[in-house]
């Protein structure tokens, strides 16, 4: 059988494959961001925001309103927590943000702060606090090798209270789950 | 080349496919029954080798069937294996980075069943299936080695098999080693479904080759063969989904095996059913 030379519908034909391809991945990545970015509408005690849908929602207990994580992560789970802090009219966001510090020394393993700083979020002011620990499961009999987390709070003041509001991931997997908590803390009110 | 060469069906290629399916069966039983009596303990490195070990079986039996029966008209082979480690290197350079860490697939895909039948077709079945197709369109296509339409069939699912042979292996490296027993049932499932997808883009690659096709020929055979994959992806978790009742948990990693080798089975007869059908009406042509 004699080998077909290469003309041009065959060039074509091939140019088409990886066309037909990109497209499929380009869609694939819109239905990706479609489902990552889906979310379920959270109100409580004045504070609403659109929480991601198919994560795993903790009871709200004493000042922690949500606390939502995802199950699909890889590690420790990326999650979301919203707090809500009584505080004196007098307290600035600088303030809070040692008290929130603090707490995050006593309670997390091997905590260190990165950096913090005075920001603006979506036209708020607020306070954001990068830091650094160790979840180690207490479990003795679990096998796995304690995951190093990072962490980025944004204290927010409304009133008599403060809100703060908590990403923590993975640090194999933090800037790639950042986009999402954006999205999250964009859709933010109170 | 010679315009007089004549059109043939190469038949073993079919009984080395058939072969393939009832062996990986075979092996897998031989696998489970010997774990089972044998219960052999492993350290860390000796269960991670094991299991390297096991990922390569598969494609070593096709290429040991494909060797001893490819006589009459040999394919060289340094290209076959060339087509296989080029599946492989794809896979490993291209495919699993952009499906596991660009896509990051294990975070969304199985969210519902629309996303794990849509997502895998969009992005694991396209990925996985245009890789391999390149693997063949960009090596041994254009070459006079690649004389009959049965050659696509045979090349794609060399490139097939080297994918499924690092999809396995990074399997066995990313859990540190594998239970002997659920594990190459895994192994055989994924290099069966491999193979049989790569099967029909050899197939489209083939008649592209030999005959002056439309230009939307190799872009459904890819669409198909992407869709094959999806769906496929789909039904095993369907059939292995663990069953809970109140004495206990039962999984069905079992059933995946079947499947795939129903799928296998399938997607053979009917390849094979159209090259034949091709083949004649070429040498009617002739």
């Amino acid at each position: 059988m004699a080998n077909k030379q290469t003309s041009l519908g065959d060039r074509f034909a091939e140019i088409t494959v990886v066309v037909v391809t990109i497209i499929a991945l380009v869609a694939g990545w819109f239905y990706k961001s479609s489902i990552e970015n889906a979310s379920l509408p959270f109100s409580v005690d004045g504070i609403s925001v659109e929480a991601p849908k198919g994560w795993l929602q903790a009871e709200s207990s004493e000042d922690v309103l949500l606390r939502t994580t995802d199950i699909n992560s890889t590690g420790f789970g990326a999650t979301y927590t919203i707090r809500k802090i009584a505080i004196t009219s007098e307290a600035t966001t600088s303030e809070v943000a040692g008290l929130v510090t603090l707490e995050h020394a006593r309670d997390l393993l091997a905590f260190r702060m990165l950096d913090q700083r005075e920001v603006t979020v979506y036209g708020r002011e607020a306070f954001e606090i990068n830091y650094v620990f160790v979840e180690s499961n207490p479990d003795l009999t679990h096998t796995e090798l304690p995951s190093v987390v990072r962490g980025t709070d944004y204290v927010f003041l409304n009133g008599d209270h403060a809100v703060v509001v908590s990403f923590q991931a993975d640090e194999k997997t933090y800037d790639l789950d950042l986009d999402r908590f954006h999205v999250f803390l964009q859709s933010l009110n109170f | 080349m010679s315009e007089a060469k004549a059109i043939h069906e190469r038949k073993h290629v079919w009984r080395d496919e058939i072969l393939l399916i009832v062996s990986l069966v075979v092996f897998v039983g031989i696998v489970y029954v010997l774990d089972g009596a044998l219960q052999p303990v492993f350290t860390n490195t000796t269960l991670l080798l094991t299991g390297v070990f096991l990922a390569l079986v598969p494609a070593a039996i096709w290429l040991i069937f494909f060797y001893l029966q490819d006589r009459a008209e040999p394919e060289p082979k340094g290209f076959v294996l060339g087509v296989f480690g080029l599946g492989a290197l794809l896979a490993a350079a291209v495919g699993i980075p952009v499906v596991e860490n660009l896509f990051r697939v294990s975070h969304w895909l199985r969210t519902d069943t629309m996303s794990t039948i849509v997502g895998g077709i969009l992005v694991v079945g396209f990925t996985q299936e245009f890789l391999k197709y390149a693997a063949v369109r960009y090596s041994i296509y254009n070459s006079d080695e690649f004389d009959e339409p049965t050659d696509g069939v045979i090349y794609a699912t060399a490139a097939g098999l080297g994918y499924a042979t690092v999809l396995n292996i990074n399997f066995v490296v990313s859990n540190g080693g594998v239970d002997l027993g659920a594990g190459i049932i895994r192994i055989a499932v994924v290099a069966l479904a491999q193979a049989a997808f790569s099967g029909i883009t050899g197939y489209f690659l083939g008649r592209a080759k030999f005959e002056s096709e439309q230009i939307w020929w190799m872009p459904l055979g890819i669409t198909l063969a992407a869709v094959f994959n999806g769906v496929f992806n789909w039904l095993q978790g369907v059939v292995t989904r663990p069953t809970i009742t109140l004495s206990g948990a039962t999984t069905n990693t079992w059933m995946g095996l079947v499947l795939a080798a129903v799928v296998a089975l399938v997607t053979t007869g009917i390849i094979l059913w159209l090259v034949r059908r091709n083949i004649k009406s070429l040498q009617a042509g002739n």
